[in-house]
């Protein structure tokens, strides 16, 4: 099967961006969990070890994250002007958080101290809500600027955090507390209720029929491999049932690669554009208007005009 | 205040392509890269059928989502409402291609010539090495509004200082002009005739109005 | 600091031209095309040209052109035989080129079998002429030459319209009085896609004022799409619809409703004809005789004071009728019917209830259309032009290629003009209008054409079918004098005979024939054409050019027919070279201006390479060939174009002993035209044109009408009643049997005097069985159609194109409806296989809502397969699996770009970016 030519005809239906690929998506994927891995290692309690594990991992992270898109960019030598527009641009805020992430889980991770550890915490908190930001700041992508995109940016973060510390506090000992594991399970629900918000929201208000197709088609996977399953292994955590870890490990690494499922999907299945929009077919001579058009779209009898 | 837009009609358009290539040729953009194109949509179904020329470009918007998130400041927006790119501030990393719901920019990561890799006489005349890896889109031809400020000319009415699409179009189908100025040309039609701007509903304040009707 | 400039200039690329246009060069690079706002108030698009002029940049510097001349160095011709060209001097080209011509021309102008031995082929619509500078002057030079050897004129161009238009009211093409137009009803007709910028600016216009225009096509073009309504009308049949419409006109409408003294007084409807079917004429006079009312008798049509009955039939004694070779028949007592009755009586069968069936369009749909039609005519309405009163009658019917061209064109032409004569809107204001005159003179004004001729008609300059002028030996090899009596044998004639049988005979003659042996030419020029791609079967046809002795061609890239050629000559192209050309007046395809005069075509760079001005070569050739003096002598005579060098009151003839510079020869006619066109108050040499690049003098509207013309010399319109061709038909068929020929006979049926449906689809289905094929494994019909962009083809090596014609819908592929593919199991980007049943073509499906079922159509003619660039496209082709065929062929020699073919997927297709 071959590709067929672009034509400038295709821009009238909504298409997958091709702007961001697998190096953009590796930031959302690993920089968000990265974040969200600070601030639970900032609020679980873990011990020493386990702390300065959790920050060095969501430090690689967060820093592969920002590799990946440094070799994204067209002009990389020119990354620092990056900083230039705070006032407006959540990339810009996302590439100062950075700055304050690594000095504070730089710091952390030498001294686990527990007032760097909390703002560690607190810097991932931000890197992960800039970054959803940023997806949502996109007007041209209707599945990334729907409203509901940044609670389910940040709720599968968090999800992804908790899921990565319980692997970490798995592999570590003492064995992961019934706290975690309760925050954990409230994580899972979480990002349950965003995803499914999200999917109802974006349903009524109108999408890319596509999008739609592509969001749909993944719910059943997404809520059992990442919601359903995570759960249970954590209730068998929870029933100290045999090989508590092991339920621990499998919950968190399913609650993780759900999370990295579902935001590899958002950016590089999902992030079809807006299409164009013909409000009138306009009148030729004689003739009369005709119907209007948003091709490629689905749209609700009651969609509010725009999100 | 001055507010450069521009207005094209959908009756006249009949989807030439004068304009994209005019465009090509004024503002030498590599091959496959069109800051204006026309459109050629069909809608409805067998024998009851529409098919609807219509021209894009960057619209300027009033509210651009492009100018928002640019982390460089390379975009920004002139106090007559041209929405400009600053290539030497420029990072393409292409946020500012997915905010905009018109798919107005590009960039193109590789410079390519319209027979491979060499450039025709033409084409290195044209060519600026600034703009590969950067953003890039319609510019309104500001170079020609710059020049209107120079000269006293009005964009829209002098040739010289009106974009290259407006001036190329043989229906007649496109006009530019200062929209706070009541007495401007594309004041005038608008006032006459039924007309929206896409994707309004986002917020995006378009500079571009489609005319569909008389009023 | 760059230096930059802006050069005006012309662009002719296509016949919708030619339109202004400037350069801008930075420099010393050409680097953008403008248009010449200098122009604004006398261009009809306001100085603005057309896509294509942009890609002129990027033609100029393509680095696939030929930058010097070229010979061939393998002997062997054919698609498989690399020609091996090698670089030569231009002494060496010319001397060769030269040294063959002189070898020719000893032996003689004209071969062995009666026609030229020098012949030369040039693309499309006169266009390259607007580019070859002073050549024209050395074939005027040099004589007899066969033009015979088409590019697809004749199947291409609009060829019924060219011939019956120019016959019944001098329009060489049609076109809607677009700016006062209220209805168009456009049968094919795509003004949005090839009328170019004057026909696109006053349509849009139109539409903005509010005009309807009622598109009747098998798919939805641009202008389709651009028009009020689409009415997706089955291929073929648009006679039957056509005819349809008259019924509703003529029989469910009142004779006072339509334009009664216009059909009275300006046409033949009062005309008696009498029951042999001819006209019923007065015995001493010969004049055909018609019924006055005031006398109640039968008298001469132009008797004075004669009140002519438009409908009865009334008796009539004494009078005779004229048949084929001057057959005289005593009528005796007879009833003599007017034309105008017998119109209505064969119009009574062709009712809308009749036409659905075989169009596929409701009934209602055609009753409604004509009803409109006749509402919009606003019959009795008058109009002031610079002063004078005229009738006013908006409505029109414009025609498109394959419906005025093949079987079925003539019934579709004269219908169109009918459905005009109707109404009184033939020549009027607001109605259908000729643009120009070829097959007639003079070129430039076609109310010159008209002299009074027999029968109160317009004279013709038909092609003599009686016995002692016919001209049994063809004078070219297509045969136009001899079977096309209607195509007349002017300078363009020959080119507008049935060009395929040139291709055709050299293959294979008709069983039965008597003709002589056709010969090929002993030496082919060829200049921006290419009928290895462009004409029909083409995959045979590039077999027969290999077959040609001597071929040259000025040539700007390798392309398909120059790829057999034996020399190549580079000219300086668009940008470069220096040329004065005519402009305004009115002219095809919508160039109707309120002025008239020339445009000068100017180097803007450089020459590429070793290029060279076509003026400069042309004088050199006809040095080197010995025809300097003619040469000279043909440029003074206004053969370069424009105008004579000498005039009533100014003489810049050239000295035709010596050899002339190129800008110095330009620099006489740009002094010569201004002179002329300005009654000599005025004289611009070249460096006025340089710097102003075109001259015009006012013209009044009134000579976009005809009728005014007709009615100051009392003439009438030919129609509807067509006797003579009824006459010169039976008179050829007489000739054709008594030389044996009868392989045009079917030919011979198109000469009626009221035509009639016949099953013209059918007509393919009959080839399809007589080939031995299946019709049923043929269920669908390819049509073909243009685009802007490419409208001549000239232009395909030129990637600008390429990249923006991809945005039109349907270019790169085979435009198929979705519910036809669905069933074929197609998709959209699919590549398929579209098979007649000579071959098969191949390219990607685009599926569309906008085209009938059972059709499917390819835009542009791209089966190149060595022009560089052009032949990486992978396009489809309707000219590889269209037949050259007799039975094909209409009586003008004409066939129509449809073929009936079956389709199947052969690979999938992604598209990028979309899910399956």
């Amino acid at each position: 099967m071959k590709n067929r030519a672009k034509r400038i005809s295709d821009l009238a239906l909504p298409r997958q961006q091709r702007n961001w690929d697998g190096r953009a998506a590796a930031n959302f994927i690993a920089g968000g969990a990265g974040g969200a891995l600070l601030l639970m290692a900032a609020v679980a309690g873990l011990g020493t070890e386990a702390t300065r594990t959790a920050i060095l991992l969501g430090l690689v992270l967060i820093g592969c994250g920002l590799t990946c898109v440094w070799f994204e960019i067209g002009r990389p030598w020119r990354a620092l002007n990056v900083y230039r527009h705070f006032a407006t641009s959540w990339m810009t805020r996302e590439a100062v958080v950075a700055v304050a992430v690594f000095a504070a889980g730089g710091l952390a991770f030498l001294t686990v101290w527990p007032p760097l550890v909390f703002l560690t915490g607190l810097a991932g908190l931000a890197f992960l809500y800039s970054q959803a930001r940023i997806l949502a700041a996109n007007k041209g992508i209707p599945a990334w600027r729907h409203p509901r995109s940044v609670p389910l940016m940040v709720a599968t973060g968090l999800a992804e955090g908790a899921g990565f510390l319980a692997c970490v506090a798995s592999l570590s000992s003492p064995l992961a507390g019934v706290w975690v594991l309760a925050g954990l399970m409230a994580l899972i629900a979480g990002r349950a209720f965003f995803w499914k918000s999200y999917l109802a929201g974006l349903t009524a208000d109108g999408a890319p029929i596509a999008v739609l197709k592509v969001l749909s088609g993944m719910d059943s996977k997404l809520m059992l491999f990442g919601h359903v399953l995570p759960a249970l292994a954590v209730m068998a955590a929870l029933a100290e049932m045999p090989g508590r870890n092991g339920w621990v490990l499998s919950a968190g690494f399913m609650v993780v690669a759900s999370g990295w499922f579902l935001k590899h999907a958002l950016v590089l299945r999902a992030g079809f554009t807006q299409g164009l929009a013909l409000l009138h077919v306009p009148v030729r001579g004689g003739g009369t208007a005709g119907p209007a058009a948003k091709p490629g779209w689905k749209i609700m009898p009651d969609a509010k005009a725009g999100y | 205040m001055t507010r450069y837009v521009m207005s094209i009609d959908l009756r006249r358009c009949v989807g030439c392509q004068t304009c994209t290539a005019a465009c090509k040729g004024a503002n030498a953009t590599p091959p496959g890269v069109q800051w204006r194109r026309v459109l050629d949509i069909e809608t409805g179904e067998f024998p009851d059928v529409r098919r609807t020329f219509l021209p894009g470009a960057c619209m300027h918007c009033g509210n651009p989502p492009c100018e928002e998130v640019c982390p460089t400041g390379a975009t920004t927006q002139r106090a007559d409402g041209l929405v400009n790119i600053n290539y030497h501030l420029c990072i393409g990393c292409a946020n500012c291609v997915m905010a905009c719901p018109y798919d107005a920019r590009t960039i193109v990561h590789k410079s390519h010539f319209s027979y491979g890799n060499q450039p025709l006489p033409s084409e290195a005349m044209g060519f600026d090495p600034e703009r590969v890896a950067v953003s890039m889109k319609c510019t309104f031809c500001k170079d020609r509004i710059d020049e209107a400020r120079i000269t006293g000319r009005t964009p829209g009415i002098h040739p010289e200082v009106t974009p290259a699409c407006v001036n190329s179009c043989i229906s007649g189908a496109m006009e530019f002009g200062d929209i706070d100025d009541p007495g401007s040309n594309v004041s005038r039609l608008l006032g006459e005739t039924q007309h929206y701007r896409m994707h309004e509903e986002l917020g995006t304040e378009p500079g571009v109005y489609y005319i569909w009707d008389k009023s | 600091m760059k230096t930059v400039k802006h050069v005006p200039t012309y662009c002719y690329n296509c016949v919708a031209g030619p339109d202004f246009m400037t350069v801008k060069v930075v420099d010393g690079v050409a680097t953008e095309v403008e248009p010449n706002f200098a122009a604004a108030e006398v261009h009809p698009a306001h100085g603005k040209p057309c896509v294509k002029a942009y890609g002129l940049i990027q033609k100029t510097y393509n680095p696939h052109r030929i930058l010097s001349p070229m010979k061939r160095t393998n002997p062997k011709k054919g698609r498989d035989e690399d020609p091996g060209f090698v670089a030569i001097s231009w002494d060496e080209a010319l001397d060769t080129l030269a040294a063959k011509l002189k070898t020719t021309r000893a032996k003689g102008v004209i071969d062995e079998s009666g026609v030229p031995r020098l012949a030369a082929s040039f693309g499309h619509g006169g266009t390259p002429a607007m580019y070859m500078g002073t050549f024209p002057a050395f074939l005027s030079a040099w004589g007899p030459i066969d033009y015979s050897f088409g590019s697809g004129q004749g199947v291409k161009c609009v060829h019924s319209e060219h011939l019956y238009g120019e016959f019944w009211h001098r329009a060489f093409t049609v076109a809607a009085d677009t700016p006062s137009a209220r209805y168009v009803i456009s049968l094919g007709a795509n003004v949005e896609s090839s009328g170019g910028p004057c026909a696109v600016t006053r349509h849009a216009d139109a539409r903005v004022r509010g005009y309807k225009r009622v598109q009747v096509e098998p798919h939805l073009s641009v202008t389709g799409a651009c028009s009020a309504e689409w009415v997706p009308i089955r291929p073929k049949t648009d006679p039957a619809f056509m005819f349809a419409l008259m019924h509703v006109l003529l029989i469910e409408h009142q004779l006072d409703e339509l334009d009664v003294p216009f059909l009275r007084d300006r046409t033949s409807s009062p005309y008696l004809v009498g029951p042999d079917g001819l006209y019923l004429r007065d015995a001493a006079a010969r004049k055909p005789l018609v019924w006055d009312t005031a006398q109640g008798k039968a008298v001469p049509f132009d008797s004075v004071g004669v009140v002519p009955a438009l409908v009865g039939m009334f008796p009539v004694s004494g009078a005779i009728s004229v048949d084929a070779d001057d057959v005289v028949q005593e009528m005796g007592s007879v009833e003599g019917v007017t034309a105008f009755t017998r119109l209505v009586e064969h119009i009574g069968k062709y009712s809308p209830e009749w036409a659905a069936g075989i169009c596929d369009v409701p009934a209602a749909t055609i009753r409604r259309i004509a009803n409109e039609y006749l509402a919009s005519a606003c019959i009795g309405e008058t109009t002031v032009i610079d002063g004078v009163t005229l009738p006013f009658r908006p409505v029109a019917v414009s025609l498109g290629k394959s419906v005025n061209n093949g079987w079925g064109a003539y019934e579709c032409c004269w219908a169109r003009t009918m459905l005009a004569v109707l109404v009184g809107a033939l020549e009027n204001p607001g109605g259908t209008l000729g643009t120009t005159v070829r097959l007639n003179r003079p070129h430039d004004n076609r109310h010159k054409s008209i002299m009074p001729g027999e029968d109160g008609f317009m004279a013709q300059k038909f092609n003599a079918t009686d016995k002692a002028h016919w001209a049994v030996k063809p004078t070219g090899r297509n045969m136009h004098k001899t079977l096309v009596p209607i195509v007349g044998n002017t300078a363009w004639s020959q080119a507008l005979g049935p060009t395929q049988l040139a291709w055709m005979f050299q293959r294979e003659q008709p069983a039965g024939s008597d003709m002589p042996q056709p010969t090929l030419p002993d030496v082919w020029i060829i200049y921006r054409t290419n009928p290895a791609i462009s004409f029909w079967e083409t995959q045979t046809l590039v077999k027969t050019i290999a077959t040609f002795p001597f071929t040259v061609a000025f040539a700007y890239t390798i392309d398909e027919t120059n790829y057999m050629a034996d020399m190549l000559l580079p000219e300086a192209t668009d940008l470069e070279s220096v040329q004065m050309i005519r402009v305004g007046g009115t002219k095809y395809m919508e160039q109707f201006w309120d002025c008239k005069g020339v445009a000068l075509r100017q180097p803007a760079v450089a020459a590429q390479g070793d290029t060279r001005d076509f003026t400069w070569i042309t004088t050199e050739l006809a040095k080197r060939t010995g025809l300097l003096a003619e040469y000279n002598d043909a440029i003074n005579r206004g053969a370069a174009g424009v105008s004579p060098l000498k005039g009533a009151n100014y003489d810049f003839s050239l000295d035709p002993k010596v050899e002339h510079e190129p800008e110095e020869i330009w620099d006489a006619v740009c002094r010569a035209a201004t002179t002329s066109l300005s009654e000599g108050k005025e004289t611009h040499d070249l460096e006025w044109f340089k710097e102003h690049g075109f001259y015009t003098v006012p013209m009044s509207r009134l000579e976009w009408y005809l009728t005014p013309t007709m009615e100051k010399l009392g003439l009438r319109y030919e129609l509807p009643y067509q006797e003579r061709l009824l006459r010169v038909g039976r008179e050829l068929g007489n000739r054709l049997h008594e030389n044996k020929m009868a392989w045009w006979d079917q030919q011979l049926s198109e000469y009626s005097a009221l035509p009639e449906w016949h099953d013209v689809p059918g007509r393919w289905d009959a080839a399809l069985v007589n080939a031995g094929a299946r019709v049923e494994d043929f269920p669908l019909w390819l049509l073909a159609s243009k685009s802007m962009q490419y409208h001549a083809g000239g232009n395909v090596g030129i990637e600008l194109m390429r990249e923006i014609s991809l945005n039109v819908r349907g270019h790169g592929g085979v435009i198929i409806n979705a519910k036809t593919a669905a069933r074929y199991g197609i998709a959209d980007g699919d590549r398929i296989e579209v098979r007649s049943h000579i071959g098969a073509t191949y390219g990607a499906a685009v599926l569309a809502q906008g085209i009938r079922p059972d059709t499917l159509v390819i835009l542009g003619q791209f089966d190149h397969w060595a022009q560089p660039f052009a032949k990486d496209l992978d396009l489809p082709s309707l000219n590889t699996i269209a037949p050259m065929s007799l039975e094909l062929t209409d009586a003008t020699g004409s066939g129509a770009d449809i073929v009936k073919v079956q389709v199947r997927k052969i690979a999938p297709t992604r598209i990028e970016g979309v899910p399956a």
